[in-house]
């Protein structure tokens, strides 16, 4: 599990309908409101990184968002060790790094 | 997790995140997150990735770390972060970590043509010596070679410059920062005397203007882009204007977007000095008291070999103009020359030499650089109007000669990474200094930093071929002597002869003048333009390559041992940032494995070589210094032990571990706080390596204008790093600005008070003509530099231009960054960008994979023709994150011949369907 503390900014006067849709997403909750200046703080829980950053993309989509913007990570429950290079390159002979024959023609 | 903890864990999420924010949060949702976080340590640090320098929190667990934020305490990004420095907490768990030391074996023993095996740390550095030995003793000094890097912390570049130049008295070490800061930091010396930028980030919040010159700033300093656009938004007098050779995001918020050819930014600049001087709005007052003009020669080269011994063929015709160059009727016009004269190089020695001129002289060299012959040189997009692009460029004038409008310029590698870079970075300097628009909050030319710590490390340190720490360089005898004096070496142990640039290594492996070479914190196998020779060379040839490494790289793969390093939070360590600011942070969590950093590497390897092994008589051929033998650097055993020193003192004990350096003692009960260090741990000798080698360190600059403050101070809690000079405990914002900076002389006003190349002989246009020098103490100088060509071209061939860079995901080579799964998902292959036009003329379209190739290589790529980065017809981009697609093979290894940095954005490429 993936805790991240997410700050969205849309103009001040679309704060109110913004809570509301971003109440309905799943995985989120809104905490802090400045309606003053348009800024809403939330939380976005998400299995794996590659959720989370759908996640962000999802709210960043929604019309008026001005800024959404990742600030805090918790990330002590995702034991996930992330891949490496992709598998192509994890073996000895490795095109990316041969020197291509036509160049010693 | 429960859900109790789950809940109170998001209060903390959303307490951190308005904080940062500056929403106040209510009291209960306080104490709840601190309750939540109650076994989660928090402790400040920076992050890992580019030149901006943000201020994280790093929150461990248990040995591990559980979670990052931005520190909302840091004044460079206040709390927030991009999505890189979001996935800080997650680079070091990477699958393919590298625990053990790896060497490529045959039959028990290493054998250069082997397989990897998992060997011993003693294994390793008993062949590592061995190997060196063999080397040392056959070709001396210049034989062996460190590639270093603008990413080492403080006191690894230390250690190593230590080592290199006065334990093994060799100059063969430079960073990567030679590919990103070099013409820069040239361009300091050359117009101030001295390193790094006057201003600081704050210049963005008091600014009426921003003018980005080749920096795409919104995706490779995304928060400084934060607060440029925060600025632009509040203020609607504000304007941004984007100079680049293509649409990018940076554009997406600009006033104005300036599209020009590569290389023409030279022309540009001297429109803009002409439109100064025509429309009389030379700040005279300004420029009497504190500048002189200057100028130097035109024929130096392009920083290739003077031989085509080494060429593929397909490179001699480019290689040939090294030699001599055919001016075209562009610079004929502009060098107040004949087109078709045949011009010899003749300067391609001596590039960085100039000398005075009058500003009658100055005025008849710009005078040739008219709008209409500036426009129609530099109009970048051949679909656009060209009164569209003459329009513009008069805007752009008018902004900056403004009197009532503060401008600040920033580049990056756009003006750095070029064939005359040194020049267009003198030449922002130029149009600042005409106007008296510099060293003044929200007014002046601010060099941004690519890497971390290439201002804190490589520059600050002297981790380069020609330099010694604090602006000290290697060929001055006085500077020389300093140092042996703080370092308590004896008189001329230091070799005064400049050594190998990081291209010149990579030529050295290929024709065998270098046969030892030592990898630490950077991928320079694909890093580096024309990687197919140098791939080919380490694999090939008869030498010894070692990698430090967390990760398998290509470099890794290449090498013929691999050491497993210690990534950021691993270590204790210090950054230095693009304003000055130097930050530090503790040791979070052990490193996995046998993994250890790369200060422990370098104080091991030191422990296996003797004063009798080193400070005997060196061959170093070329060598021609006063007070030397042509050709060699004498013994100085004889003086060493004069001063207390018996030969079989290890290198370990007389320049690291010695008496004075040992009263810093571990464990330290002054700013661990707990935390361990597991260097100082595995050493087992009492002492605190980091702490004592930092604050050794800093009494190069204690009183020479580059002051730092003491370890300690770096570690205080409400401290977020400190801006040098640090004076009396204050940090320096504005440098060479009487109201801001103490160094300068009472009364100046302003005082370019750096020191180097501050005397020089005045002549013409063409060359100097009087030898007498005059002293230009506490000036600044406006140099004119002519615009010249790229030497490499599109033709009837290879017909389109090709550029690289970066994209805001991926951090250089990707070796950190991929190993997110959503940075990697995000941007998961290089594609190259391409007109829609271009690419339907040759047949592909969109996703399409093509061959791209160029005379030194041939790659394969997705085509794109949409998305962040929109190009010009005959123009392409391609980012050099990927190693499965290589764009190193098809670059061009010219360099600014002054600053020798690659020039990685003007290759001429042909693209046609796979």
């Amino acid at each position: 599990m993936n805790i991240s503390g997410i700050l969205v900014v849309v103009a001040s006067e679309r704060v109110e309908a913004m809570v509301t849709q971003l109440n309905q997403m799943d995985g989120i909750d809104v905490h802090h409101i400045d309606a003053a200046t348009g800024r809403i703080v939330i939380t976005q829980e998400a299995e794996t990184i590659s959720d989370e950053v759908d996640g962000l993309k999802r709210i960043r989509a929604l019309p008026g968002i001005i800024l959404a913007e990742m600030s805090y990570h918790n990330f002590e429950d995702d034991t996930e060790l992330l891949e490496g290079i992709p598998a192509e390159l994890e073996g000895e002979d490795l095109d990316s790094v041969k020197v291509p024959g036509f160049l010693n023609e | 997790m429960d859900v109790t903890r789950r809940e109170f864990l998001k209060t903390s999420a959303a307490a951190a995140t308005a904080t940062a924010a500056g929403i106040t949060v209510p009291a209960t949702a306080l104490a709840q997150s601190q309750e939540a976080e109650a076994d989660v340590q928090w402790d400040k640090s920076v992050c890992r990735f580019c030149g901006t320098g943000c201020g994280i929190m790093v929150g461990t667990r248990d040995g591990r770390i559980v979670a990052t934020k931005g520190d909302p305490d840091a004044p460079v990004n206040k709390g927030l972060n991009c999505i890189k420095g979001y996935f800080n907490g997650k680079i070091v768990y990477g699958k393919d970590r590298l625990t053990r030391p790896l060497m490529r074996m045959k039959d028990g023993k290493f054998d250069k043509q082997g397989k990897f095996q998992a060997v011993s740390w003693e294994q390793a550095f008993d062949e590592m010596e061995k190997q060196f030995r063999k080397t040392y003793s056959e070709m001396g000094p210049h034989g062996v070679a460190i590639f270093g890097s603008g990413q080492y912390t403080i006191p690894e570049g230390y250690v190593s410059a230590k080592l290199m130049k006065a334990g093994f008295r060799s100059n063969n070490i430079d960073p990567n920062a030679r590919h990103c800061m070099a013409s820069a930091v040239v361009a300091f010396i050359q117009t101030f005397g001295i390193d790094e930028p006057a201003g600081n980030y704050d210049d963005i919040e008091h600014t009426d203007a921003v003018v980005t010159w080749g920096a795409n700033m919104a995706e490779c300093h995304p928060i400084l882009w934060a607060r440029v656009s925060d600025r632009r938004l509040t203020n609607d007098n504000v304007k941004l204007v984007n100079l680049t050779t293509m649409s990018n995001q940076t554009s997406d918020i600009a006033d104005t977007e300036i599209i020009f050819k590569p290389g023409t930014d030279l022309a540009i600049q001297n429109y803009l000095l002409r439109e100064i001087i025509r429309r009389d709005a030379v700040n005279q007052a300004f420029v009497d008291k504190h500048c002189v003009f200057a100028t130097g020669p035109y024929d130096i080269g392009y920083g290739m070999r003077a031989t085509d011994k080494f060429c593929y063929d397909a490179e001699k015709d480019i290689q040939a103009k090294e030699l001599k160059v055919t001016l075209d009727k562009d610079e004929a016009i502009a060098q107040r020359k004949k087109a078709g004269e045949v011009v010899e190089q003749n300067n391609t020695k001596k590039p960085v030499k100039h000398w005075l001129i009058g500003f009658e002289d100055f005025k008849k060299a710009v005078e040739p650089y008219t709008l209409d012959f500036v426009a129609e040189l530099s109009r970048g997009d051949p679909d656009e109007d060209l009164e569209s692009h003459k329009a513009k460029l008069k805007a752009l004038a008018d902004l900056y000669v403004d009197q009532d409008r503060k401008v600040t310029s920033f580049w990056t590698m756009g003006f750095n990474q070029h064939y005359r870079g040194s020049w267009v970075n003198e030449q922002i300097y130029a149009i600042h200094l005409l106007l008296g628009k510099q060293c003044m909050p929200g007014n002046g030319a601010f060099s941004l930093t690519g890497q971390p710590s290439a201002c804190g490390t490589a520059r600050e340190v002297g981790t380069f071929a020609h330099r010694l720490p604090a602006d000290l360089v290697v060929f001055n005898p006085k500077h020389r002597a300093f140092s042996e004096e703080l370092w308590k070496l004896p008189p001329k142990t230091l070799n005064p002869k400049v050594g190998s640039h990081i291209t010149k290594i990579m030529r050295d492996l290929e024709d065998g003048n270098v046969k030892w070479a030592w990898v630490q914190v950077n991928n320079p196998f694909q890093a580096t333009a024309n990687a197919n020779h140098w791939i080919s060379a380490a694999r090939n040839m008869d030498n010894f390559i070692v990698v430090s490494d967390p990760y398998p790289t290509v470099s890794a793969k290449v090498a013929d041992l691999i050491l497993p390093t210690a990534m950021i939070f691993e270590k204790w360590g210090l950054y230095g940032n693009a304003e000055r600011r130097t930050q530090a942070w503790r040791q979070q969590v052990a490193p996995p494995g046998e993994a250890m950093g790369d200060v422990w590497q370098g104080l091991e390897f030191a422990k296996r070589f003797k004063l009798k092994d080193v400070w005997g008589e060196q061959p170093i051929p070329g060598l021609k210094a006063e007070g030397f033998e042509d050709g060699k650097l004498p013994s100085v055993l004889a003086e060493a032990q004069k001063m207390g020193y018996s030969p079989e003192d290890t290198l370990y004990d007389v320049l690291f571990a010695n008496a004075e350096n040992r009263k810093v003692k571990w464990p330290d009960n002054t700013v661990s706080k707990g935390h361990g260090n597991h260097i100082a741990e595995k050493l087992g000798d009492g002492w605190f390596p980091e702490k004592a080698l930092f604050n050794e360190y800093r009494q190069f600059g204690v009183g020479h204008q580059h002051d730092l403050a003491e370890f300690d101070v770096y570690y205080g809690d409400k401290v977020r790093g400190l801006k040098w000079p640090v004076v009396n405990g204050k940090e320096t914002q504005w440098r060479f600005n009487e109201k801001y900076d103490p160094y300068c002389a009472k009364g100046s006003g302003f005082d370019f008070y750096g020191k180097a190349l501050k005397a020089l002989p005045s002549g013409d246009l063409d060359k100097p003509t009087n030898p007498e020098k005059t002293s230009l103490a506490g000036k600044a100088k406006i140099f004119f530099r002519p615009y010249a060509a790229p030497p490499e071209k599109p033709d009837n061939n290879y017909d389109l231009w090709l550029n690289t860079g970066r994209v805001l995901e991926h951090w250089h080579t990707g070796t950190m960054t991929r190993r997110v799964p959503e940075l990697h998902r995000a941007v998961p292959t290089a594609v190259i960008f391409m007109h829609p036009d271009d690419a339907s003329k040759r047949g592909l379209k969109r996703n399409d994979v093509a061959w791209l190739e160029s005379r030194r290589g041939k790659i394969k790529a997705v085509v794109e023709t949409q998305g962040r980065n929109r190009m010009p017809r005959g123009y392409t981009f391609i980012p050099f994150f990927d190693e499965s697609v290589f764009v190193n093979k098809l670059c061009l290894d010219v360099t600014c011949p002054m600053s020798k940095e690659t020039d990685f954005k003007k290759a001429a490429v042909k693209v046609y369907k796979a």
